[in-house]
C-alpha cells in the first residue's frame, strides 16, 4: 500500500512538472516578498515583462550585443550553445530537461551569473521571478 | 634453447642498465640541481617523466561545475600560482560571470591546488607546462603558457577560427581524448584537415 502510495505521488509530481517543488516554491516566495518590498505596487510576477527581460538585447559582458536568446535559442526545449566556448547548454524547459527549476542554489547561480553577463548587473527580485515564470510557463 | 636463454638474459640487462649509464657523471654528486630559473630540481628530472599526458581528473564536483561551460581543464595542465589567480576572480572569467559561493569555490580551489602542475611533475605534460612559466609570470589561461605556444605554433589561423574549433581553448575540438587527460600528437584530428604533425 505505501509503495502504491509513493509511486502514485511520484507519477502526479511527474504530470505536474510546471509546478514547483517546495523549495523553489519557497524561493519563489521569498522573491515576491522581496518585489512588494522594494516596490509596494507589485501584484505579482508576470510572464510578458519576463519575456521582454529575456530576449531584449542589451551590450553584455563581453562588449557585445546580446540577449539570453543569444545561447538559449527561443525553443527551450531544444539545446542551446555557450557562444564564447560552443559548449552545449541542456534545454531550459523543465518539461523537456527535469533538471531545470529544482534545485534553488542552481537557480541562483544562474540567475545572477546571466544578469550579469547580459545586463552588467544582477538582477532585481522582480526581474528574476518575472524570468523564471515566462521560462517555464513558455509554450 | 640454452643460447635463446642467454640472449634473452643479455638483452633484458642491457634495456635495464640503459637510463642510468648515459647520465653525466657531474649529476651524481648530489640528488639537486639548480636550473636555468634558479629552481632547485630532483636530479631524477633530468631521466624525465614516466607518463603521458596529465593526470585525468578525479572529481565530479570540478567536472559539473567547471565542465558545465567550457572543456574541464584537468588541474594539472596550470600550476599552483595560476590556479589561485584564477579562482579569486571567477567574477570576471574570461569577460564571463562564473561566481560560485564562498564554500563552493574553496572547495574547487582545494582539488586544483592539490592537482596543480608541480604535483604531478611524473606527467609529461604537467611537468613541460610547469618548466615553462618563469618565477615572474602567472598565466591564468592554459593557452598563455609557453609550452602549450611552442606546441600549438604551427597551427594557421584558420584552423583555429573555423566554427568547430571555435577557440584555441576548445581542447576537445581536435585532441579528441583530451578528457582523458591524453595530448598525444596520435589522437589529434583537426576538423576540415585531419593529422597534424609538429615536426
Amino acid at each position: 500500500m505505501k509503495k502504491l502510495l509513493i509511486s502514485l505521488t511520484l507519477l502526479i509530481s511527474i504530470a505536474e512538472a510546471y509546478d514547483f517543488n517546495p523549495q523553489m516554491q519557497k524561493y519563489m516566495n521569498d522573491l515576491k516578498t522581496e518585489a512588494k518590498k522594494a516596490n509596494p505596487e507589485f501584484k505579482g510576477f508576470d510572464y510578458s515583462r519576463g519575456e521582454k527581460i529575456f530576449t531584449s538585447k542589451h551590450v553584455g559582458k563581453r562588449g557585445k550585443l546580446i540577449s539570453c536568446v543569444t545561447c538559449h535559442t527561443s525553443d527551450f526545449s531544444k539545446n542551446g550553445e555557450n557562444i564564447s566556448t560552443g559548449k552545449v547548454i541542456d534545454p531550459l524547459s523543465p518539461t523537456t530537461n527535469a533538471d531545470r527549476f529544482v534545485k534553488v542554489k542552481d537557480v541562483k547561480k544562474w540567475l545572477r551569473r546571466n544578469f550579469k553577463d547580459v545586463y552588467v548587473r544582477e538582477g532585481s527580485a522582480q526581474e528574476k521571478g518575472d524570468v523564471v515564470i515566462y521560462i517555464v510557463n513558455k509554450k | 634453447m640454452k643460447t635463446l636463454l642467454i640472449i634473452a638474459i643479455v638483452l633484458t640487462g642491457s634495456l635495464m642498465a640503459s637510463p642510468n649509464e648515459h647520465r653525466d657523471d657531474n649529476y651524481r654528486s648530489s640528488s639537486y640541481y639548480e636550473n636555468e630559473r634558479g629552481e632547485y630540481r630532483d636530479r631524477d628530472d633530468r631521466k624525465g617523466y614516466s607518463k603521458v599526458g596529465v593526470a585525468p581528473i578525479r572529481n565530479a564536483f570540478y567536472k559539473i561545475e567547471c565542465g558545465s561551460c567550457h572543456f574541464a581543464y584537468q588541474p594539472g595542465l596550470l600550476p599552483e600560482k595560476s590556479w589561485v589567480k584564477l579562482m579569486s576572480n571567477l567574477e570576471n572569467h574570461f569577460q564571463t560571470d562564473a561566481s560560485l559561493e564562498a564554500e563552493e569555490n574553496k572547495r574547487i580551489l582545494n582539488y586544483l591546488v592539490y592537482n596543480s602542475a608541480e604535483k604531478f611533475r611524473d606527467y609529461k605534460i604537467s611537468r613541460k607546462i610547469d618548466d615553462s612559466i618563469r618565477r615572474d609570470e602567472t598565466p591564468i589561461a592554459v593557452s598563455d603558457t609557453r609550452y602549450f605556444k611552442k606546441e600549438h605554433r604551427k597551427l594557421r589561423r584558420d584552423m583555429v577560427e573555423q566554427k568547430e574549433v571555435k577557440s584555441i581553448a576548445n581542447c576537445m575540438a581536435c585532441h579528441k581524448t583530451a578528457d582523458k587527460g591524453s595530448y598525444e600528437e596520435r589522437y589529434i584530428n583537426i576538423p576540415n584537415y585531419g593529422k597534424y604533425e609538429n615536426d
